[in-house]
């Protein structure tokens, strides 16, 4: 088999088999905390941590870890880096901690990170399971700040609290529905499609050049 | 003869690889010890990162509780207040709760005594509401509500932080009879005793306005009592 590049590792992991519009994974919290920017940045970061971390130490510890229990070995190194970060949260900015509440937490399961430590940090080296970890929760990440942007713009007018020029004046009737579950589902949906389009249509080039 | 010389090379060479894979990773217990030993060293970390923040998490619960109770009173708090001017005016002017001030802590401006701070909570639409409102030594003028912990939704019962929201109580009387305070929908007229909710929030405005008033009309009527 050949071996995969970082590059080839990033670029899977941002956009080819990007977690949320390509795997349909980590939808949950995609759906719960997108109506803040900066919520989801720090979310984000939170998700692109664990997996990065957890994808380098399962892969580091993949030569020793008997087969039958490797699934509960992986989600205890989730859930230590998770926990880890919920504590540093907690202490160093509490205020952050408690606009995310239980969402910190739930990254354990989110299935993103699972996903990435079986399908490829038990199969390949630590140094390149951290850059698949990390690029997989960027590519994550992305998606949802593309979905806050657009809740918290069209929502409340501003982006990462500070007031947007026109959304936030008397001419622009704020979107409440944003704000609220039902908002990410459009947004997300929305964003999903389109991303989907303009893969396809790549994809159906190559495939016209090819014949 | 020679085949049977290869046979037996074969299982020679086949022993020597059940061998080498019968290593320490295929004994049966050592699983068993294998995720004994790895839960024993992440939890360690775990509870050694803890103990070294549980203090810097207790203070900020602490500081975010004193910050509420003077946000609620007539007290002028410089923007960006630090925490250690939080704690040391808390220290300084605020007074725990006795016989006459039925539950509230009391606000000394040197040896005058100016206003009661109620701490109230109840449930709220996703997680229970923890508040603090200021009422004036006149026991009717409410001079600021505060909140501490809530986890409404951001953008919508969340609002209930901001100043915009907490503002407008500063001022309003309690009503003697019936419930102290009022709630309202946006469009409608506001007297001494009532404030304006917040849009498309509902469940927040309704349940913060019954767990306030149960337990603001409680502290009334007992201060009627005492005094």
């Amino acid at each position: 088999m050949q071996q995969k590049t970082a590059k080839d590792v990033i670029l899977t992991a941002v956009w080819g088999d990007n977690p949320v519009f390509r795997q349909i994974l980590g939808i949950c919290s995609a759906l719960a905390v997108t109506n803040l920017v900066l919520n989801t940045v720090v979310m984000g970061a939170a998700v692109m941590f664990t997996t990065a971390l957890s994808g380098l130490t399962v892969s580091a510890l993949r030569k020793w870890t008997p087969r039958v229990i490797r699934m509960m070995v992986e989600v205890l190194i989730i859930a230590f880096y998770v926990i880890l970060f919920d504590q540093a949260l907690k202490a160093y900015w509490p205020d952050m901690s408690r606009n995310l509440g239980p969402y910190v937490g739930l990254i354990i399961t989110n299935c993103i990170i699972m996903g990435r430590t079986e399908a490829f940090a038990n199969a390949n080296p630590p140094m390149l399971s951290f850059v698949d970890g990390f690029f997989s929760g960027l590519g994550y990440s992305l998606v949802l700040i593309s979905v806050a942007f657009f809740r918290e713009l069209l929502g409340m007018g501003s982006l990462l609290g500070i007031p947007v020029p026109f959304f936030s004046s008397m001419l622009w009737d704020r979107w409440i529905i944003m704000v609220m579950p039902p908002g990410a589902f459009f947004t997300l949906a929305v964003i999903v499609w389109l991303a989907r389009t303009i893969q396809f249509r790549k994809e159906e080039k190559k495939e016209g050049a090819k014949r | 003869m020679h085949s049977e010389r290869i046979g037996k090379s074969l299982s020679k060479v086949i022993d020597e690889q059940l061998l080498s894979s019968m290593s320490l990773r295929d004994k049966t217990l050592f699983p068993i010890f294998y995720m004994f030993g790895i839960t024993v060293f992440l939890s360690a970390i775990i509870i050694l990162f803890g103990s070294i923040t549980r203090k810097r998490v207790e203070d900020n619960a602490r500081i975010a509780y004193e910050r509420a109770v003077l946000q609620a009173l007539p007290i002028e708090m410089p923007a960006g207040a630090s925490p250690v001017w939080i704690h040391e005016t808390y220290q300084e002017k605020i007074y725990a709760n006795n016989s006459s001030s039925a539950g509230a802590l009391r606000y000394f401006e040197g040896d005058s005594l100016r206003a009661y701070a109620l701490s109230v909570e109840g449930p709220g639409f996703w997680a229970p509401i923890k508040g603090v409102i200021g009422i004036d030594a006149d026991l009717r003028t409410i001079t600021g509500i505060a909140f501490y912990e809530q986890n409404e939704t951001p953008g919508l019962g969340g609002e209930i932080v901001t100043d915009a929201f907490r503002n407008q109580f500063r001022g309003k009387k309690i009503a003697m009879k019936g419930s102290p305070l009022h709630i309202l929908s946006p469009s409608t007229q506001l007297d001494s005793s009532s404030v304006h909710a917040i849009t498309g929030a509902t469940q927040t405005s309704t349940r913060l306005s019954r767990f306030m008033n149960e337990q603001l009309s409680a502290w009334r009527d007992q201060m009627e009592i005492t005094k």
